[in-house]
């Protein structure tokens, strides 16, 4: 009987996967679509993680440095799988070098850490013209500047006198499907107006919300810093419309605080995109036939006890393929999911 | 920068900005705002809230904000329907929005505001009877053009006023211009408080008349007292 484990992703999730494998005695195959490893933390050059701030970078680093070299990991960069056929503890899998050609692989149980992508505002409302407007963007584009520690009006490459972050986009929306909360916007949006705070002591940046979701000890560690020692406003009501005026863009909304209508300049409005499942995600949910939820994430029907089995035995989910999760959350699944398929593969064998 | 409409136009921002920087100065300001998360526990909390149009809960969120259009538009309205009750210091996250009005409404006292002229006038009578007598309120004062809220049985009081006060215990002397007596030592010393800590100055900066009096007459007892003026 096959005695590898098959790991799907090589973002947080997949690779704290791998190293929990390889350290408790097994075998994984780690298979990444790009050509290096990090996920969506690398890929979108995450600056700081929430809640402490600590570079992105160096926390993949480590966790990068924890897969590679490692005889019990084997790492199959730029490669995808295309098909597979079999059933708990004797998959068999193929998986091709991007443009190569396929490979047979015999696995005995899989773990799926294809992630999430970004909403992409623009996809079918206009509503906040990110496409129409460079001083219109997302809380990745804004992680980006970030990153090189900076924070302009990508207009002009000037200082912003005003940023405003808008919460829930493409989040608790009915008419675009998704109903559910991303559950970390509101912490990375507080985190980024920190930053750009520290940046820009002279700029004002306000945060318009439908209410603030920080959990735990996000509400100490993001929330309460931001509005006590950084002055970030938060204010709620959320905006129904950007117009141009001049070079500054003019934002509509409620000040439901005050009770009444409020229409204000803002020099740069961060959108807080939520999250929605990969192509990666939707593309291993065909291949290995599971269920997705009405979203499109993977369906992990044995929630709330059991959050990493998927729909069909022996195949394992972790991290936001199952639904919106901070990084906390993805790791946590990414040793339980290791630890089911393992255990999976030994009873297996 | 405010994202409220401009009510007072013909106030320049500066001079607005330069009030509510006066505000934000004040020693005490830090320990009344930290941050607020619109639960509305300070308006459930606030008597004034269910008679006036007013809410703790914008007051902090304006000040959060540092909104000056807004904080100054309060400064000469809202502040003047809060009680002082500090009921709203129940808030979770420590702030203390009568504590803001505080400091708002002596902003706009120390520098003559006409909304604090107004929202003080009646107040004159009762800081002339402390000083007069030492005590803030009289029988006699009890009359229902001056106190319409306290209901439809001011008249039938006021009306029997002297007997009234004979079924009160002796100590209130049975008067009806004073309500109890003040030695003349506690009067002055009083007064002495009141210049010394600049509330003397509040008065000149609302109502000069009132001042002038109370100077006049506080001369000559200070004088009779054999204190050197």
């Amino acid at each position: 009987m096959a005695k590898d484990v098959l790991i799907v992703g090589g973002g947080p999730a997949g690779l704290h996967a791998a190293r929990n494998i390889a350290d408790i005695g097994g075998n994984a195959i780690l298979v990444e679509q790009r050509d290096v490893l990090g996920g969506t933390p690398d890929e979108a050059r995450y600056a700081a993680l929430t809640p402490h701030l600590e570079s992105a970078q160096d926390a993949l680093d480590e966790m990068r440095a924890a897969v590679i070299d490692r005889p019990e990991i084997d790492l199959r960069l730029g490669s995808t799988v295309l098909e597979s056929s079999g059933k708990a503890g004797d998959f068999k899998v193929s998986v091709a070098k991007n443009g190569g050609e396929a490979e047979q692989l015999d696995v005995g149980s899989v773990i799926l850490t294809t992630g999430f992508q970004h909403f992409d505002p623009g996809r079918e409302t206009q509503m906040y013209g990110y496409y129409e407007n460079p001083d219109v963007i997302t809380l990745v584009d804004a992680e980006k500047m970030l990153s090189k520690h900076e924070f302009v009006r990508p207009s002009n490459g000037e200082k912003p006198e005003r940023v405003a972050f808008i919460q829930c986009v493409g989040s608790r929306d009915r008419r675009l499907g998704n109903e559910y909360c991303s559950k970390v916007c509101c912490g990375i949006a507080s985190k980024e107006a920190i930053e750009i705070r520290k940046l820009l002591p002279d700029t004002k940046v306000y945060i318009f919300y439908i209410d603030m979701r920080m959990y735990g000890y996000w509400e100490n560690q993001l929330y309460w810093p931001a509005q006590e020692e950084h002055n970030v406003i938060y204010v709620r009501g959320i905006v129904t419309e950007i117009l141009k005026r001049g070079d500054r863009l003019l934002m509509k909304g409620e000040d439901t605080t005050m009770g009444r209508p409020m229409e204000v300049e803002m020099d740069v409005i961060v959108l807080s995109v939520g999250m929605e499942p990969s192509a990666g995600t939707r593309e291993m949910a065909r291949v290995f036939d599971i269920e997705k939820n009405k979203y499109g994430f993977i369906h992990t029907p044995g929630e709330p006890m059991d959050p990493v089995s998927t729909s069909v035995p022996g195949v394992y989910v972790a991290g936001a393929a199952a639904g919106p999760k901070d990084i906390e959350d993805s790791i946590g699944m990414a040793s339980a999911a290791a630890m089911k398929a393992l255990a999976m593969v030994r009873s297996a064998g | 920068m405010t994202l409220a409409p401009n009510t007072y136009t013909d106030i320049p921002y500066e001079e607005k900005a330069k009030l509510i920087e006066e505000v934000m100065a004040d020693h005490r300001y830090g320990e009344h705002l930290y941050g607020c998360y619109e639960c509305g526990i300070c308006v459930a909390a606030c008597p004034s809230a269910r008679f006036y149009d007013f809410s703790p809960r914008k007051i902090a969120q304006a000040a959060a904000r540092q909104d000056v259009e807004l904080m100054y538009e309060q400064m000469n309205d809202d502040v003047w329907n809060c009680s002082q009750c500090f009921s709203c210091t129940r808030c979770p996250r420590g702030n203390n929005p009568g504590g803001i009005i505080t400091v708002l409404r002596e902003v706009a006292v120390r520098n003559g505001l006409a909304s604090a002229r107004d929202a003080l006038e009646g107040y004159g009578r009762v800081v002339y009877k402390i000083m007069s007598t030492g005590t803030q309120v009289s029988p006699d004062m009890l009359q229902p053009n001056a106190f319409p809220d306290w209901g439809p049985h001011v008249k039938a009081i006021s009306d029997n006023v002297e007997t009234w006060r004979k079924a009160l215990p002796p100590e209130t002397l049975h008067t009806t211009s004073t309500a109890w007596n003040v030695d003349e030592k506690t009067i002055i010393e009083l007064y002495l408080i009141w210049q010394a800590t600049g509330v003397m100055d509040m008065i000149g900066e609302v109502d000069e008349g009132l001042h002038m009096i109370l100077e006049d007459v506080m001369e000559d007892v200070l004088d009779e007292a054999g204190y050197e003026t």
